[in-house]
């Protein structure tokens, strides 16, 4: 009886430290992300000591980060390069759906010589790591004088190993006589991916589309070496010319984190389980 | 042409069509063969296409570039250097120093991650485990939101005036505020928190993947034979979560010796060379100095390190499998 009372007390505590654990854990990831957002309440000339929670509260220094921008060029504010992001995701991820679906279905399901030597250089193209081909790649897209362009930053990512990979799994998985029926029936393979192979891999590809959404949203390094228009510049890209307010405007400094960090987050609280699975796709099958 | 010229007769279609019968005669069947392949190659064209110009013709010409001296800004042709980029590397004391950051920083964040994402994976897999949901999501946000923004929140955080966040906390506890990023002892260890921070959410994501993936029979068979909690986990969850453990190791080692945003958001490699990586390296020779011959032998020696790098572990975690 004792024991048992003992264990039971013991058990009890056990599950109050893990929760503790939890809650002290989940406090300490939020606390930058509501320190930010406290901040950026503020007014800068008030700014001596921090709270957590803001006591005079004011909007100023959103609409000043908005607009921090045209201090270098009139005509942009954060919403130019809200717009570049937006255009350059887009059109990385839509067209990079298509291209790896494509491949990935001839991988999977048409007979061709060297479709081997095919699998496996679209395997390599993820052991290279981007950093590595950076310089060439660099000389490679100002040789095509896409310096400084959309078709320079949207262009090398228009296809990937990972993504071929995926849909060629995904499409192996799929009977060979829905296949068959539909080329008795006389469709091309184009017909044939299109209306039977790509309607059935909506779940894949709609994983992939979060997956590569996200990845282009946050593109970084790339467009940090081809862009310098100030006009064509991604929100990550224009995110760093607020570093050197840090010694003074915190406030606009973090309205401006806010209103980077705010759609993604977003995006990701209404689809959740899609960002989950998109990030453990690669583990699983992997 | 193709395929609208066949009726077929039900039965076996597979072996029709794959032995090639379906239109008569045996040129007709070789031009359908050839339409066919060509539809098949076309409809791959484009991805290998990007593949060619933007990696296997850069990849070449990443070890190409590394053997000349080239600076894109001089007017002058490349010039073969043969392996004299690389003998600059090794005499070269900021590579040696950016070899050092980058193992520091592998070594500060990898470990850090693997150990509490498992530790967080373990609590938040648990069935009953009351607002499971809710925690999850504040574990994964700061992995959704973008490494600039958050690089630049955290070098408020770590500030070295009075009013950053990390040096509020410390006059709280009664400590002396620290420079943190302004200091070249300190930049490092405060890169690493950030980008624990930030990648935290990930690792436990997989890890709550794996864990999904082990069958519940073998706890239930373990706990008949009595097996108490932290015995289950030391001695079922961990030897059977280790594909999850291997993948994720060899994904965050890589990545870590890649290392670049942090960096250069958040100290542009200073104080002095404190935190300069690899890759911040990498950049400053291509793209400030832009000798792109000896920033390409830099990337062409990353590149190989890395490959040795994860032989190295794919040996070590083989022949530990054996122990078991």
């Amino acid at each position: 009886m004792n024991r048992g009372n003992d264990r039971h007390s013991r058990g009890l505590i056990l599950e109050i430290v893990k929760y503790a654990v939890l809650i002290l854990g989940a406090f300490a990831m939020a606390v930058p992300f509501i320190w930010m957002v406290s901040t950026s309440l503020i007014p800068d000339s008030v700014i001596i000591s921090y709270q957590l929670i803001p006591t005079r509260v004011t909007l100023a220094n959103y609409v000043k980060a908005w607009n921090f921008s045209r201090n270098f060029d009139e005509s942009v504010s954060l919403g130019t390069f809200f717009l570049n992001s937006l255009i350059v995701s887009v059109c990385i991820t839509g067209p990079a759906l298509i291209i790896d679906s494509l491949a990935g279905y001839v991988l999977a399901r048409r007979r061709i010589p060297g479709k081997d030597l095919l699998f496996y250089l679209a395997l390599g193209t993820m052991m290279i790591p981007f950093y590595v081909i950076a310089i060439p790649l660099y000389l490679v897209v100002r040789r095509l004088g896409w310096l400084d362009s959309y078709q320079g930053m949207i262009a090398p990512f228009l296809a990937s190993g990972f993504g071929i990979f995926m849909f060629k799994q995904f499409f192996q998985t799929i009977p060979q006589d829905l296949e068959d029926a539909a080329r008795v029936d006389g469709c091309s393979a184009y017909r044939t991916y299109a209306s039977i192979m790509l309607p059935l891999a909506k779940p894949v590809t709609a994983t992939m589309a979060i997956f590569k959404a996200m990845w282009s949203w946050n593109l970084f390094f790339w467009p940090l070496l081809i862009v310098n228009n100030i006009r064509l510049k991604t929100l990550p890209l224009a995110l760093t010319m607020f570093r050197g307010l840090n010694v003074t405007q915190w406030g606009m400094l973090c309205a401006g984190m806010t209103l980077a960090t705010l759609p993604i987050v977003i995006v990701y609280l209404s689809m959740q389980n899609m960002f989950q699975k998109g990030i453990t796709m690669g583990s699983l099958k992997g | 042409m193709k395929h609208t010229t066949t009726t077929a007769t039900g039965g076996n279609t597979q072996a029709a069509w794959t032995r090639g019968v379906r239109p008569k005669g045996r040129r007709k069947a070789l031009l359908y063969r050839v339409a066919e392949l060509l539809e098949s190659y076309s409809m791959m064209a484009p991805a290998y296409m990007v593949f060619l110009v933007f990696i296997f013709i850069p990849v070449v010409w990443a070890f190409y570039l590394s053997l000349f001296d080239y600076s894109i800004l001089s007017l002058k042709h490349p010039e073969f250097a043969g392996l004299a980029n690389f003998a600059k590397m090794f005499g070269d004391s900021v590579f040696r120093v950016s070899v050092w950051n980058t193992v520091r920083y592998s070594l500060g964040t990898v470990p850090a991650r693997l150990v509490l994402g498992l530790a967080l994976a373990l609590l938040l897999d648990q069935k009953n485990l009351f607002g499971k949901n809710f925690l999850r999501t504040v574990y994964f946000l700061p992995v959704v939101t973008s490494m600039v923004a958050a690089s630049i929140v955290w070098s408020l955080v770590f500030n070295a005036s009075e009013a950053g966040l990390a040096n509020q906390m410390l006059k709280a506890l009664g400590f002396a505020p620290k420079g943190w990023l302004a200091d070249s002892k300190l930049a490092m260890l405060s890169v690493c928190i950030m980008s624990i921070w930030k990648e935290l959410g990930y690792v436990m994501t997989i890890f709550l993947a794996g864990l999904q993936g082990i069958p519940l029979e073998l706890y239930e068979a373990a706990a008949i034979d009595g097996v108490t909690g932290w015995q289950k986990i030391r001695f079922i969850t961990i030897p059977l979560l280790r594909p999850t453990t291997f993948f994720i190791l060899v994904c965050e080692v890589i990545g870590s010796f890649q290392v670049f945003t942090p960096t250069y958001v958040m100290t542009g490699g200073g104080p002095g060379y404190s935190t300069t990586t690899l890759i911040n390296l990498l950049y400053t020779k291509g793209f400030f100095e832009f000798d792109m011959g000896y920033a390409s032998a830099l990337a062409v020696a990353l590149f190989l390190g890395l490959l040795l790098l994860s032989w190295v572990m794919r040996r070590v975690f083989r022949a530990e499998e054996i122990v078991y």
